[in-house]
């Protein structure tokens, strides 16, 4: 089963690219999770299907979806689940 | 550009229409109209070809496109025309868990609006409402920051941005909607006799001349009506005439004798024209004149006005028709009329005002009085200021003569403003934006009151003409 977090990004978010280098690094170390990162300045319609408001959204496999920057403590509690099952 | 909102009486009260590069909100509680009213500011738009985008975040579209046939409306027709997209934004879709931080901005909705609104070229956007959306983050400051960015993002694309926005009954203080937006229109609603009455107003319009008046908001299923707040004069009078001949027309012929008028200018405001204008008028008609003076309107500037506009009045002083009372032991040179010049006490000037009325009365002369009162509110105590406009004002009208106060509306606390009102038998508001002057009747004992007019100045008398 592939599970795959989807990580929604801007050219104005300032808090965005420290949060993919937290997200590769989790990914990186759970290879059975697949990391996908849009960002909206491109590609406008996977928002649009995904009815994304914010940026940063971190969406997790469960639908589940993360709203706003958070410390790497935090995504990875929240990911929580996830990463047991590697 | 400028948008016509499909609704004559609210482009009359928005000075035209919807700007482009302009954002609005439309306020009121919960009921009073707000979505059917950018509904119908969204089919007006429509009429007129102009491509809307209408954002919901409470209602799917479908239902929208369902609601609005109630008033007759086809949206249908427009979406597939291309003319109209209707959309729904929510930060929580159906099924999804949130977990949220303050750390975010709203580029998203920005970048998705953008996207629609290019696609159907879309001048208008309808954001209906930013109270529930705001509702929807955990962090509503942040979230209400993020949206001054959307605000400024769409009206960059030279679009009209509409918000809705909810108002709390116990409302009294702008909230932040009201600082971001160029113009806000309010829908009051309020229970007069078991029935609901609706009352539309625009308390902000920047770059424009907004209408302080309320007027009525009907909704019905032939859809919106505003009714205006523009009462026309019900009787004729003939007594008295300010000597402005579209005023005197606006207010019903003429004033009532014994009416205290109270003209409202801000401190930008030269009245001087309208009041030299009355004031020649009332001294060519023979009329007994007493003017209180003051720091602006003293007697050597009166007479300077006088020469400058080439009117003669020096029989008139002659034959001591003009009378200055000088209220603050100022020298007065210039003038050659019956002068008092001493200090006075309120008292004093009220019983030597009641003299000169007198002896008005007795060669059989009509007194007109004129004053400022703008220092005197600021130099004399509270009480003694109420109790002397009082008086003034029992005299005037047992007298039958007429008082024209002005008084600067900035420069005074609103409870005394409020005093003054409840005094007054006409209130005339003078006013300028933008260069342009207005006049307006707020109150009128007649009845006969008006929205702004422009005020055009000459430099021959009369020195003011009102326009429309």
């Amino acid at each position: 089963m592939e599970l795959k977090i989807l990580f929604f990004t801007s050219a104005t978010c300032s808090w965005c690219p420290f949060i993919e280098q937290v997200l590769e690094r989790i990914v990186k170390e759970a290879p059975h999770l697949e990391l996908e990162i849009i960002d909206i300045t491109n590609d406008i319609s996977r928002a649009e299907e995904m009815e994304i408001v914010a940026i940063p959204t971190i969406i997790l496999p469960n639908n589940q979806r993360i709203i706003g920057a958070a410390d790497e403590t935090f995504i990875r509690e929240q990911l929580d689940f996830y990463l047991i099952m590697g | 550009m400028n948008i016509s909102t499909g609704i004559k009486e609210l482009d009359y009260m928005i000075d035209g229409g919807l700007r482009t590069g302009q954002c609005y909100a439309i306020k009121g509680t919960a009921g009073a109209g707000k979505t059917v009213l950018s509904l119908f500011m969204t089919l007006g738009a429509l009429k007129q070809n102009i491509p809307v985008l209408f954002i919901s975040t409470e209602v799917e579209p479908s239902k929208i496109i369902d609601y609005v046939k109630s008033f007759g409306m086809d949206f249908d027709g427009y979406i597939k025309k291309g003319l109209l997209a209707v959309d729904k934004i929510t930060l929580k879709p159906q099924g999804v868990n949130l977990v949220q931080t303050d750390k975010f901005d709203l580029s998203a909705i920005i970048a998705r609006t953008k996207a629609k609104m290019a696609s159907i070229k879309a001048k208008l956007v309808v954001f209906d409402s930013i109270s529930a959306f705001i509702a929807e983050f955990q962090y509503e400051k942040t979230a209400r920051s993020g949206f001054m960015d959307f605000i400024r993002e769409i009206t960059k694309e030279d679009a009209v941005l509409i918000l809705t926005a909810e108002s709390q009954v116990s409302e009294e203080h702008a909230t932040l909607e009201e600082f971001l937006v160029d113009g806000v229109i309010k829908i009051r609603t309020e229970l007069i006799s078991n029935q609901l009455v609706k009352r539309i107003s625009v308390p902000k319009l920047r770059s424009a001349q907004p209408i302080s008046f309320e007027n009525r908001f009907i909704i019905n299923k032939d859809g919106i009506m505003i009714l205006r707040a523009e009462n026309p004069p019900t009787i004729f009078i003939k007594e008295e005439k300010t000597g402005i001949d579209r005023l005197d027309e606006l207010l019903g012929g003429g004033i009532p004798a014994g009416s205290v008028i109270l003209i409202e200018i801000d401190g930008e405001t030269n009245y001087f024209p309208l009041f030299l204008t009355t004031l020649f008028h009332q001294l060519k008609k023979n009329k007994g004149v007493i003017i209180h003076s003051n720091v602006h309107m003293h007697s050597a500037r009166i007479l300077e006005e006088f020469e400058r506009v080439e009117c003669d009045i020096s029989s008139h002083l002659n034959e001591g028709n003009l009378v200055f009372i000088d209220k603050y032991n100022r020298t007065v040179t210039a003038v050659e009329a019956r002068e008092i010049s001493q200090l006075m006490t309120t008292d004093d000037m009220v019983s030597v005002t009641v003299e000169l009325m007198e002896a008005f009365t007795r060669t059989e002369q009509k007194s007109v009085i004129y004053g400022d009162l703008t220092d005197d509110v600021n130099i004399l105590s509270e009480t003694d200021f109420l109790r002397y406009f009082a008086l003034q004002s029992f005299n005037v009208k047992e007298k039958r003569a007429v008082a024209y106060s002005f008084i600067n509306h900035n420069a005074i606390s609103r409870e005394i403003l409020a005093r003054l009102r409840t005094t007054a038998d006409i209130i005339i508001r003078f006013s300028r934006v933008n260069y342009t002057n207005y006049i307006e009747c707020m109150k009128s004992s007649t009845g006969a009151t008006f929205l702004p007019k422009v005020v055009k100045f000459r430099s021959k008398y009369p020195l003011v003409e009102i326009i429309g």
